[in-house]
């Protein structure tokens, strides 16, 4: 349904590469999500699938903007998507319901499904100058929603929702995948991919890098656990820093332990540490994941639960 | 989506009370201390038809420049609106909005010109074909900038530009070329329709401003796909 073959755009003057020779494809039904650090080119390649942009090389396959029953064939919600700030969420999500070709009726009985699914009901009376950053993510999802697209097409979809809206979400977009959608999500939010993603692609500085089913790339990393360990005093540690059953697999703060016996490792790890001068703040054990299986595939790793502000000192 | 670019201009006007009092107020703040002058007629039609051109011009061109640089016009278009249909429709709920906006400013210079009940009509005739051709103007200066400020300096231009063909800062020679231009440019009626109010002049054709609200509309009906993909900054869905 949507496939980007060897595409590459670049932005300015200098074309500098955001997309090298990305490769895609997601067939109807089939919920894809591109798995990557912030710059990788995500956001760049969810543009080009839905022709926002055109590829500088390489082609993009896409269906005709329209479904036989003349409605907009897609669904695109992003990071920034405006509004009608003086109007009210509902009279937004109406206005594009209408303008993806839905009567009347069919609009106000879909809007407002959606805005009840996603809890922002209470709220659509209100001008959309008054919304929270959370509030104006729905109000994008409703909209991109509304008329039920065969292609979704949505970055970073997770931002700013709170639990309920995401796992509301992920019901959405499974139910559209069943119904035959092709939905492709750039995101970082591993936890929201493993649960809705049936295949994941990575990519890294521009360019796609393997990936796969989300269960199978965790089963790859075998038995075990990540445990993640915040120090307020870190040491100088050597680099095979190690013991029986751990080693450290990404030093620094947080410091990244790969532990084959999980949790049962913790006690001498916890040894280790503070013999070599540490001062331990925080210690959380995982199991296998994709923010692993990322790592373990392209050697780099995702911003979100132990990266960005982990190393910051509370109080 | 019959009227559904026009409605939501609408209901947008309607919630910015703010903005809707003081382009009533404005207006009618320039056009009072001229009614209430000893000006001669010629010189107050003269201020007048200016700002019933530079309005509709501003009011249309720097909006939708606005709303282009924030990403609304690329999410409306990219949304199933066609271009056309976009541009038209928003045109024509601004040139109602614009003279509800203006009748009490109207009312005032028609007073101050003291002109009979029989000049209002022509004034009315020509204040709609000046407003809608405005507002078409205002839409191909907007696709032409790069920048609310850009749009702004080509409205003026535009504006002064077209205002000064339609014989209002100076009238041609009678069978000069000045005149000939004088009698095909656009805001002849309204200007004429200003002077038959101060009763300079006796009467007023409004063939040329007819034909160019019409054309204009054509020439933007015909190109609108491309205005739109300037306006939106982004390939539109073929």
């Amino acid at each position: 349904m949507l496939r980007a073959t060897g595409v590459g755009y670049g932005y300015g003057p200098a074309e500098e590469e955001a997309v090298e020779a990305a490769e895609l494809e997601v067939a109807p039904g089939e919920v894809v999500a591109v798995l990557g650090p912030n710059g990788a080119g995500k956001s760049t390649l969810l543009r080009l699938l839905d022709g926002q942009l055109e590829p500088r090389r390489g082609t993009v396959r896409r269906p005709p903007p329209r479904t036989p029953d003349g409605l907009l064939a897609y669904g695109w919600a992003g990071e920034d998507a405006p509004h009608f700030e003086h109007l009210s969420g509902r009279e937004n999500a109406r206005f594009f319901a209408r303008a993806a070709g839905l009567d009347r009726a069919a609009a106000d009985t879909a809007v407002q499904t959606l805005l009840d699914r996603l809890a922002l009901a209470p709220e659509a009376g209100r001008p959309v100058s008054a919304y929270s950053f959370g509030a104006r993510r729905k109000l994008a999802l409703v909209a991109a929603l509304a008329h039920r697209p065969p292609v979704l097409l949505l970055d970073e979809p997770t931002v700013g929702l709170d639990a309920d809206a995401r796992a509301a979400l992920a019901r959405l977009l499974r139910k559209r995948s069943a119904a035959g959608a092709a939905v492709v999500l750039a995101s970082h939010d591993t936890p929201f991919v493993e649960e809705v993603a049936d295949r994941v692609v990575f990519m890294v500085r521009g360019r796609t890098r393997g990936g796969g089913r989300p269960r199978d790339l965790i089963r790859e990393l075998g038995e075990g656990a990540r445990i993640v360990v915040t120090l307020r005093a870190p040491p100088e540690l050597p680099s095979d820093f190690h013991g029986p059953g751990w080693r450290v697999v990404e030093p620094g703060n947080p410091l990244v332990v790969r532990a084959e016996a999980g949790e049962r490792a913790l006690p001498d790890l916890c040894r280790a540490l503070v013999s070599a001068g540490a001062r331990i703040r925080e210690i959380s054990v995982r199991p296998p994941d994709l923010d692993e299986a990322f790592r373990r595939a392209v050697g780099e790793t995702l911003p979100g639960r132990d990266g960005a502000g982990a190393d910051e000192e509370e109080g | 989506m019959s009227a559904l670019v026009w409605s939501t201009e609408w209901r947008t006007a309607l919630a910015r009370r703010r903005l809707f009092a003081l382009n009533v107020g404005v207006p009618l703040l320039l056009v009072a201390p001229i009614a209430l002058s000893a000006a001669p007629a010629v010189h107050a039609a003269a201020v007048y038809a200016v700002l019933f051109v530079i309005h509709p011009t501003f009011g249309s061109a720097v909006p939708l420049v606005r709303d282009a640089e924030e990403g609304m016009v690329a999410r409306v278009l990219r949304a199933g609106v066609r271009p056309a249909t976009y541009l038209l429709q928003r045109a024509a709920a601004a040139t109602l909005l614009d003279t509800l906006q203006l009748l009490p400013a109207v009312a005032v210079a028609w007073w101050g010109l003291g002109a009979d009940g029989g000049a209002l009509l022509p004034l009315l005739a020509g204040l709609l074909l000046t407003l809608w051709t405005a507002n078409l103007v205002g839409v191909l200066v907007a696709a032409a900038a790069r920048s609310v400020a850009e749009s702004a300096l080509f409205a003026a231009v535009a504006a002064l530009l077209l205002l000064h063909a339609s014989g209002v800062f100076r009238t041609g020679a009678p069978h000069s070329p000045a005149a000939r231009v004088e009698a095909a440019a656009p805001f002849r009626a309204l200007h004429e329709a200003l002077l038959a109010s101060g009763g300079t002049l006796p009467a007023f054709g409004i063939g040329a401003s007819l034909a160019w609200a019409a054309v204009l509309a054509g020439v933007i009906v015909l190109v609108a796909r491309r205005l739109g993909a300037a306006l939106a900054g982004v390939p539109l869905r073929r």
